[in-house]
């Protein structure tokens, strides 16, 4: 992995009015890394990921894109919601063509580039079949899946998501969680990914950073040295994940 | 899939239209020929067909019809025009709904027909005067689901256009209006029902022809028959401007409609 710098977070702090989140937090994510970010709910990480991309305002720190604060029209960056997000006025396709469409100048995409793009994107979370369909004939695990080939589509040199397999099924989280995981490291996508579930944080995640309660400090930083493809019953998954929860036990 | 929803629509049609028969027959059975305080639905039925062609008053049924639908026509266009686009104005301007706000709640309690008045002395007893009826009882369902609609967008969905690459001044007519259309044609059917029940009441109050002038005749003529298909040709265009809206929502937003 290259040891470029993507991300820094520099003494970030965000009260709401009285209410102090984050409190002075700091730490970096290399380039191509899936850092994980654990913490009590509550406890501030979509807050982050909100001050991360200028969706809410932070009361003093500095957060770095390749050293340069963040610029949503010059940078690249995707943000997996945990709620839907999805255009109900538009068909699925219409949903994942959404970021080239915006693109499109500046990549010199035609309209075959980008209809050809949106079916790559909706093949890998198998949705092919419904890119005519409107969101409101879809389920909730699969408006999650648009959401995620939209995010995909765009090729996207950071990518955020905050507890995005929280609607889906256990088998249809699996299958995801690998797919996100194989196309992140195979285009190099550094991603910051917000979870409850320490067992996906392991599984994930090449670094895992436990925040502790409001305000929330970095409680530890820790690198997962488990190779990849992971198996979530060897016996060092199992104790990197016990090792985990003993962090967060006390919350 | 497509057999299933044929059977639906025909098991709709088959059992709405049996419980009209039913209500016509019953009617029928509890109304006395000639009585002077109802008419029954063979003389409603006589009354109508015998004015599709002759005169009743200045015009046909179908001119009263005519009349009635092209005073709503146009204070329902207005209303939609100067509705939306005030909602949409205090929704996204803080400063203009500081303004607005208080004075459109003030105004919004005070009934179409208490304008009437107002509406002669300052438009006169002809058709504006109407217009302007008609569009005060369109008017507020207009900006009332617009601006709901408007304020309550889900702001997951404009951040997520945001970190898409739209820019900012592009999100208006990107996320919030798509966003809000299903609201306004919520608007659109009761201001429709505001706009038909006014223009009725315009008509009683002032007018030498329209649904409103027959029925008002009627009463003055003792006329239970025409009273009764006054209020029937009422009816009947109400549910087909209905109809015809339901129609044009299932078509025009067919993304917002569910399999039913």
């Amino acid at each position: 992995m290259c040891e470029q710098i993507k991300v820094q977070v520099k003494n970030l702090t965000k009260s709401y009015g009285e209410l102090l989140v984050l409190d002075n937090v700091s730490f970096e994510v290399k380039k191509g890394e899936f850092l994980c970010i654990v913490g009590p709910t509550g406890c501030g990480k979509t807050t982050f990921l909100n001050s991360l991309t200028k969706l809410h305002d932070i009361d003093s720190g500095e957060i770095l894109l390749d050293s340069v604060p963040v610029n949503l029209k010059k940078q690249s960056i995707a943000y997996i919601f945990q709620e839907n997000s999805v255009l109900s006025w538009r068909t699925v396709a219409e949903n994942v063509a959404l970021g080239l469409e915006f693109k499109k100048k500046e990549l010199a995409l035609t309209k075959n580039e980008i209809k050809k793009k949106v079916r790559d994107a909706l093949s890998i979370v198998g949705l092919l079949k419904f890119e005519n369909y409107y969101p409101n004939q879809l389920s909730a695990s699969m408006l999650q899946r648009v959401v995620i080939a939209r995010a995909f589509v765009i090729a996207p040199e950071l990518l955020l998501m905050d507890e995005p397999y929280g609607q889906l099924d256990i088998n249809l989280r699996f299958r995801l969680e690998d797919e996100v995981v194989k196309i992140c490291k195979q285009f190099n996508t550094t991603v910051i990914f917000i979870t409850h579930n320490l067992e996906e944080a392991v599984y994930v995640g090449d670094r895992i950073l436990i925040l502790t309660n409001k305000p929330s400090k970095i409680k530890e930083e820790l690198e997962n040295p488990l190779p990849r493809p992971r198996d979530v019953t060897s016996s060092e998954f199992i104790k990197l994940r016990e090792y985990v929860t003993d962090q967060i036990r006390w919350w | 899939m497509k057999k299933r929803k044929t059977n639906i629509q025909w098991e709709r049609l088959i059992y709405g239209g049996a419980a009209i028969l039913l209500f016509l027959v019953i009617w029928q059975i509890l109304v006395k020929p000639g009585s002077a305080k109802f008419a029954t639905p063979l003389e409603v039925g006589e009354f109508i067909l015998q004015h599709i062609t002759t005169k009743v008053g200045p015009c046909t049924i179908w001119g009263h019809a005519g009349w009635s639908l092209s005073r709503v026509g146009v204070g329902y266009i207005l209303a939609a025009a100067a509705g939306i686009v005030l909602a949409l104005l205090m929704s996204q301007s803080k400063v203009c709904n500081i303004i607005l706000h208080p004075l459109f709640d003030l105004l919004r309690p005070i009934p179409p027909i208490a304008w009437v008045p107002l509406a002669i002395l300052w438009f006169g007893i002809f058709e504006k005067a109407k217009y302007f009826i008609i569009f005060i009882g369109a008017f507020v369902p207009f900006v009332m689901n617009t601006y709901t609609g408007a304020v309550r967008v889900d702001k997951k969905l404009i951040d997520a256009a945001l970190m898409l690459g739209t820019p900012p001044r592009t999100i208006f007519f990107r996320v919030v209006f798509p966003a809000i259309v299903p609201q306004i044609f919520a608007g659109a059917q009761v201001a429709l029902t505001n706009a038909w029940m006014t223009v009725i009441g315009a008509e009683m109050a002032r007018a030498t022809e329209g649904v409103g002038w027959m029925i008002l005749k009627g009463m003055e003529n003792a006329d239970m028959a025409q009273i009764v298909s006054g209020m029937a040709v009422i009816g009947v265009t109400g549910f087909l401007i209905a109809a015809l809206m339901r129609w044009l929502e299932k078509h025009l937003i067919k993304w917002n409609v569910r399999e039913r």
